[in-house]
């Protein structure tokens, strides 16, 4: 008898594979997390609605010296990584992240994500546009192009909202536009807060569901099964 | 945010593209569409305002001022660039701001003679359009010069607040703790310090929570003819915190909370009172305007260098200065870029990169092209990752498949502030309950997964509390369990898992420090990688085959086991087909588990595993089933044992 692995691990192993061979570091950080790394760092407004506590578990503060929250996504790991290295550098950060909200089909308030950042002299979006055309078509195994749309996100300027299509390859998602994932050019008060001049370098930065990234390769539609250690579901990977 | 396409084509002109061309020009320049309605000959588009667009897009002038700035064309009219004249001040009506952090600007316009009734069909139309109710005359007038351009409005009927000497006063103030207003909708709040009122300034009556809702006290109605309008700029937080507490979402807190230009509040006066001398007659008296200080627009120094290498691609000074131009920006040329002033609606323009994300928006990011990246080796490798992945192969070499369970649990040290349900408002310390759960659950799908016992692991992060530190301090543990009976926990566990752990221990060449509770072993793993060489490769495990996922049957199974002497002439493949064949669809798991020969006969038994998506099996038809089968193995000469 063999057993199985977690879809969501096998997915943070492949992901490390392929960026790993472009000169990306495998990052990490703590789940419990500084409110100061997992909002201010990243340029999130004080009074931001994402800091509400519909949005984010906060610890008791008889519990931490400073406001302390699980963290609503891997990129405060961008933050604490630029301020103890010096570019160029270049990391992916797959890891947990919580919200709370109510938990149905698409939603869980645990989940996967995987960041990744990039700061050097010179870095553009045409960098991101390749990066990404580059790691979707080896993770999926085809030809894959990739569009930028208008967005917003605090720790990014100009923002993006990120779509692909696989061109070719056996995958169902073969032919069709899908959204992806957020992204865009570090802004320069997060590089700036970390120790960088922004004046010298510039980066990208990009983030993604694990889950969905799931969703997409393995073709599950329940996000719950990924975390209720059910065997009839996990030992089909 | 709902946008009617016949309104916004109003302001547009004849310029304005058709439905579907719009929806292509703003979901890859502007904003997503979350869907379009087709309501008569008009069609309501819902645009997904970005959050730092909220101060100039959330109205009709704000998208289509973004429509013409994508379409190189100007507006028909736009209230904002537009010298209408200025309502004249009267001293009849004065206000008073306690806290101008809490209110930049507040300006009251005094109309007497009105004369509430109906909206006209063109006013009611374009309210119900985006999904509003019309009320009366006064009041569809401020709501739709706050769909138009996003400035929120307020009348109050001037009769019910307190005169003095033909002179009215308002105040903006935060409100006393348990102060308490009644609001329009009839409904009692009891207040406290953080929530901002606009009151009478001689009586000191509440008349509305600013920003979120009017009061019933000053509330207009069919006898109202003296209006007091009101255009305020308030704070974007506490106008957040007070639509939350009373759970008041009104479209003028969405929009206070994003952040209004306090520069909106002359034009939106000038507009709402022009409508309503149209559609309700009287006379402005004039208004009071009171506005502190003044914001100031900063110019912004955008670099033609720094346009290009952020967005990777060669821009020309014509394209540049074009898109300056057409979003509204006043420009001089300085060394090397340019010295932008943006329009004073737009208060997200704040730095350069601000500008760019302009530029490249407009200009099109589907010019900008892939830059491959390029084959780089890392030196720095991740151990937790390394060390994770090969226990995880090790110990799916030995039976054990991997889980990820909650974080959450119902009781632990670690408590949290918010917790999301009543089970879940701690965080776990330890991996072994949710493993112990999930050996027992499984034990029930043995038979359906084909696997003689249950052997599950987890590698994830727990939290327990520092006392010394004042502080919850995390690390990754890993615990592996075992369970061979339904019935729970034997020492047995214990023993298949002994074997494991000393192999595994022998394969990473350190002791691992845990402990054996119950059939499941769990260790720190995080206090592991500091006992073992630090990686300086990633091991390249076997690839994987891509699997598919296939839902499965949430109904229970039933299990039948069959032993048989087959017949000289049978193959074990030809017994399978017979069996597949007299078993039918609801047999989902076929399993050898046992075949010896002797005196030349081959005896085979299979475990049988039936199950439905659609329903409980029952003994009975699977017995039934059985003898089917029984019977037709008979026939072909084998012998049921």
């Amino acid at each position: 008898m063999k057993g199985h692995q977690h879809p969501i691990t096998q997915m943070i192993s492949e992901v490390n594979a392929i960026f790993s061979e472009i000169g990306f570091v495998f990052a990490e950080g703590p789940e419990a997390e500084r409110e100061y790394y997992n909002f201010d760092r990243l340029n999130v407004p004080k009074d931001h609605p994402s800091r509400d506590m519909q949005d984010t578990f906060w610890f008791q503060s008889t519990d931490v010296p400073k406001p302390t929250v699980l963290r609503t996504h891997t990129s405060p790991v961008q933050a604490r990584y630029m301020e103890s290295h010096t570019p160029p550098m270049r990391i992916i950060v797959p890891g947990k992240v919580f919200r709370n909200e109510a938990t149905d089909a698409t939603h869980e308030a645990q989940f996967y994500q995987f960041e990744g950042l990039c700061v050097d002299k010179g870095i553009s979006l045409a960098d991101l546009k390749g990066v990404l055309q580059f790691f979707f078509g080896r993770f999926f195994g085809g030809d894959v192009e990739i569009r930028f749309r208008p967005s917003f996100f605090p720790f990014v300027e100009p923002g993006v909202e990120v779509d692909m299509r696989l061109n070719s390859g056996n995958s169902k998602l073969v032919g069709r536009w899908i959204e992806i994932m957020g992204a865009g050019m570090v802004h320069p008060n997060v590089l700036r807060d970390s120790g960088i001049d922004p004046e010298v370098y510039t980066g990208y930065a990009f983030g993604m569901g694990l889950d969905r990234l799931g969703f997409m390769k393995y073709e599950f539609d329940d996000v719950r099964t990924l975390y209720n250690g059910d065997l009839r579901f996990i030992n089909q990977f | 945010m709902k946008v009617s396409y016949l309104w916004l084509k109003e302001y547009v002109g004849e310029t304005m593209p058709p439905v579907e061309e719009l929806e292509t020009l703003l979901t890859f320049h502007a904003f997503e569409i979350d869907g379009i309605e087709q309501v008569g000959d008009d069609a309501i588009l819902d645009v997904k305002v970005l959050p730092d667009r909220g101060a100039d897009c959330l109205s009709h002038r704000g998208i289509a001022r973004e429509i013409t700035s994508l379409i190189a064309s100007t507006l028909t009219y736009d209230p904002f660039y537009t010298s209408t004249p200025e309502i004249t001040s009267s001293e009849r009506v004065r206000a008073h701001i306690a806290d101008t952090e809490q209110c930049a600007r507040i300006s009251f316009a005094l109309m007497t003679g009105v004369t509430i009734g109906e909206s006209p069909a063109w006013l009611k139309q374009r309210l119900s359009a985006i999904g509003q109710r019309s009320i009366n005359n006064v009041v569809d007038a401020t709501n739709y010069v706050m769909y138009a351009l996003g400035q929120p409005l307020h009348a109050y009927d001037a009769k019910k607040l307190t005169e003095k000497n033909g002179t009215y006063a308002l105040g903006v103030r935060m409100a006393r703790e348990g102060e308490c207003i009644t609001t329009l909708s009839q409904e009692t709040y009891t207040l406290n310090a953080q929530t901002q009122l606009i009151v009478d300034g001689h009586s000191d009556v509440p008349l509305s929570l600013a920003g979120v809702k009017g009061g019933a006290h000053a509330e207009v109605d069919a006898t109202t003819t003296m209006i007091i309008l009101e255009a305020g700029n308030f704070n974007p937080q506490t106008t957040r915190k007070t639509a939350q507490r009373f759970k008041l979402f009104t479209d003028a807190a969405k929009r206070f909370e994003n952040g209004v230009s306090p520069e909106m509040v002359s034009p939106a006066l000038c507009e709402v009172v022009a409508l309503i001398l149209e559609i309700a007659g009287g006379v402005c008296e004039g208004k009071c305007d009171t506005y502190p200080h003044p914001a100031r627009q900063e110019k912004v120094l955008v670099k033609h260098a720094r346009v290009e290498s952020v967005l990777g691609i060669p821009v020309s000074v014509e394209v540049i200065e074009d898109i300056l131009a057409r979003i509204g920006c006043l420009f001089e040329i300085v060394e090397g870029g340019w010295s932008v002033l943006p329009p004073r609606e737009r208060i997200d323009i704040c730095i350069s990169e601000d500008i760019i994300a302009e530029i490249g928006r407009i200009y099109g990011y589907e010019h900008i092209p892939a830059r491959i990246p390029t084959a780089k080796p890392i030196t720095e490798y991740n151990a937790r990752q390394e060390y994770s992945e090969r226990v995880r192969h090790f110990l799916i070499e030995k039976g054990f498949s991997e889980v990820i369970t909650s974080s959450f649990c119902e009781k632990d040290e670690v408590i949290l502030l918010n917790a999301l349900a009543s089970d879940k408002g701690a965080l776990r310390s330890s991996l072994r309950g949710n493993v112990a759960d999930v050996l027992t659950r499984n034990m029930y799908h043995i038979d359906l997964l084909g696997i003689p016992y249950t052997a599950v692991f987890e590698i994830g992060t727990v939290f327990t509390k520092d006392e010394t530190n004042h502080d919850v301090v995390e690390y990754t543990a890993c615990a592996l369990g075992v369970r061979t009976k339904v019935s729970g926990y034997t020492p047995h566990d214990d023993v298949i898992l002994r074997t494991v752990i000393q192999e595994l221990e022998a394969y990473l060449g350190t002791v691992l420090g845990g402990s054996m509770e119950n059939g499941i072993y769990e260790y720190n793993f995080s206090e592991l990688l500091t006992k073992v060489p630090a990686p300086t490769a990633y091991t390249a495990h076997p690839k994987r085959e891509v699997v598919t996922f296939k839902p499965y049957s949430h109904y229970p199974h039933l299990r039948r086991d069959i032993a048989l002497w087959a017949s000289t002439d049978m193959s074990d493949v030809e017994v399978r087909s017979c069996i597949e064949a007299y078993a039918g669809d609801l047999l989902v798991r076929m399993d050898l588990f046992d075949t010896f020969t002797k005196d030349g006969k081959t005896s085979y038994a299979f475990r049988l595993v039936f199950q439905s998506s659609e329903r409980t099996l029952t003994d009975d038809e699977i017995a039934e089933t059985m003898r089917e089968l029984e019977g037709a193995l008979k026939e072909r000469g084998c012998v049921i044992r």
